[in-house]
């Protein structure tokens, strides 16, 4: 199957380290430049959609905002799902407390998915990606 | 969720943590693949890789202090012994590991 590039950002709009949410052809995604080698994935959050550019890059490894699950952008593969949070030890007030619980319980059902990578390349200053 | 590919991970973030400190993985790989690979199976279990050679007591406190590098809450005691109590990081001039005891900290008059 042939795949064509489409020119997407340019790459010095993203720093090393550094990520950028661009749509194409109404796909949402996040470019990721690691180091000078740049990736593509899906934007959402393969555990409950967050949006990943407002998370953190460390090499290849992102980091939601929301759960802090971790996904390896080079390929998408989900790495971790995400992190109990401690609300403390005060009880809460008991409509938010039956709302979290609620919260919780559903939950427990999400997993947490490997997310699509997308082929990319750097031409001429340009990163390029295949849908 | 693939166990290597976690276990590449850890070990990714955990060199940031540990080599500032004076630590680095231990030089035994089979120890390190080993130890690494319980942290994943815990971590899957409980959502935290918590050092795996210590019981958990649900009592999030005292549980957050064995969350692997867990070096910073062992300083005195680990600088000691020279390694971390599973064995999973040392100090930077251990060549051999096999030659460092397992000690509490009673054993080096900490308690």
């Amino acid at each position: 199957m042939s795949e064509e590039f489409v020119r997407v950002i340019a790459a010095e709009e993203i720093a090393p380290g550094g990520m950028k949410a661009v749509e194409l052809a109404g796909n949402e995604l996040v470019v990721c430049n690691c180091g000078g080698v740049y990736y593509a994935v899906q934007r959402r959050c393969g555990h409950m959609n967050a949006p990943l550019e407002l998370g953190t890059l460390d090499g290849t490894y992102l980091t939601c905002p929301m759960h802090c699950a971790q996904f390896d952008v080079s390929n998408g593969e989900a790495l971790s799902g995400p992190v109990p949070s401690d609300l403390g030890r005060e009880a809460l007030p008991p409509m938010l407390g039956a709302y979290m619980q609620n919260i919780g319980m559903l939950m427990a059902h999400v997993r947490t998915e490997s997310m699509r990578a997308y082929r990319t390349r750097l031409v001429a200053g340009w990163v390029e990606i295949a849908l | 969720m693939n166990t290597e590919s976690r276990k590449r991970a850890l070990q990714h973030f955990f060199e940031k943590v540990v080599g500032p400190l004076g630590f680095k993985f231990t030089p035994d790989v089979e120890l390190k693949e080993f130890l690494l690979e319980q942290e994943v199976a815990l971590e899957t279990k409980h959502g935290i890789p918590f050092c795996p050679c210590q019981p958990l007591r649900h009592d999030r406190a005292r549980d957050m202090k064995m969350v692997c590098p867990c070096i910073p809450f062992h300083r005195q005691h680990f600088d000691a012994i020279k390694r971390c109590w599973c064995g999973l990081f040392v100090h930077k001039d251990v060549l051999d590991p096999n030659t460092l005891p397992q000690l509490t900290p009673k054993d080096v008059g900490l308690e």
